[in-house]
């Protein structure tokens, strides 16, 4: 069965059917790229309809209500199968109100999206490392001041080609990062992910 | 043109929520972080200057605002055609960077996709992914 199939009949058959995508085994990631046909179907540069991106405005039963930047409305509909990142792999119940996202997964009949994978609150940002404080870096992102701190036990540094660390004390005042990490809704604030950073 | 291999990652761009709001539209005006788009770090004079992906040794051909490439994950083989739509990465700032997947590995930062683009040929918590581009 694709994943296109399995997504449907997990979300139109109900409770029988999420229990039934559970029974098939998780719902990789590269189960749903393998089988993601709609992929080539969009013509490059244009809008995907397989992807969300917005700020969760109700979290009810299953389904993320969420408006985009653009002002559209979205419904995502998450079964057991969905993948939930929220710095850490996460839950349904740790989705809240307010928090951004980037939702990816397959349209149903009804223009619900089936989710494959949601990414709460996480950003990419190339920014320029100010200062650094104790447990956080002050950073310049397009001018803007972001403050990215470090969680002991989950924030890791990549120098240039190294395995993932959790030393952080290599980090420069003056250089430029790439920061995986996990934004604070309606602040200036993340959590560090990852920094990668040349040394 | 002949396949270039590197390291692809991700940008928001457009209108969007938390740091990614201030980002906008890109330099070719068009950017949004839902379409299946990307950043080139040879799209102009302008953009060459500031990327500057020759001094790590890559030779990127010019590609314009609306040019189409295909880039691979060379982790898992999956593929996504996208158009430029901004300048980028800046490469120079991490010449030698490496990724690997085992034994697949990518140096130096040649491609930026979008969120959409990004997410349909890995996860976007991995950050950065050994890539070819063509």
């Amino acid at each position: 069965m694709d994943r296109r199939r399995l997504l449907t009949t997990a979300v139109l058959g109900g409770a029988a059917g999420l229990v039934g995508a559970t029974a098939l085994g998780s719902l990789s990631p590269e189960d749903v790229w393998a089988a993601e046909g709609a992929n080539a179907k969009i013509n490059p540069g244009d809008p995907d309809p397989n992807f969300v991106e917005g700020r969760v405005t109700a979290v009810s039963d299953a389904v993320v209500f969420v408006t985009s930047s653009d002002g559209t409305y979205h419904s995502i509909r998450v079964t057991t199968g969905t993948s939930i990142w929220k710095l850490n792999p996460s839950t349904l119940d740790e989705v809240k109100v307010g928090d951004g996202l980037y939702a990816r997964g397959v349209r149903m009949p009804d223009n619900t999206l089936a989710a494959d994978s949601l990414w709460v609150n996480i950003v990419n940002l190339n920014a320029h490392v100010d200062s650094i404080g104790r447990g956080h870096l002050n950073l310049d992102h397009h001018g803007q001041r972001v403050v990215a701190h470090v969680e002991q036990g989950r924030s890791a540094a990549v120098y240039n080609n190294t395995p993932a660390v959790s030393d952080m004390s290599m980090l420069q005042a003056g250089k430029h990062v790439k920061v995986i990490g996990a934004w604070h809704p309606d602040t200036n604030e993340i959590t560090i992910s990852t920094v990668y950073a040349a040394v | 043109m002949a396949a270039l291999y590197g390291e692809v990652s991700w940008f928001c761009c457009g209108n969007s929520w938390g740091p990614c709001g201030s980002t906008g539209h890109g330099s070719c005006g068009t950017c949004n972080s839902g379409s299946r788009q990307h950043a080139w770090p040879n799209a102009s004079d302008a953009c060459f200057a500031i990327t500057r992906p020759d001094r790590c040794g890559e030779n990127l051909l010019r590609r314009t605002c609306g040019h189409v490439h295909t880039t691979t994950n060379r982790c898992n083989g999956k593929a996504v055609a996208t158009s430029i739509a901004d300048c980028g990465p800046q490469t120079d700032l991490f010449c030698g960077e490496r990724t690997c997947c085992g034994t697949v590995c990518g140096s130096n930062r040649v491609i930026d996709l979008t969120p959409s683009a990004y997410s349909a040929i890995a996860s976007l918590s991995s950050g950065l992914t050994p890539a070819m581009v063509s």
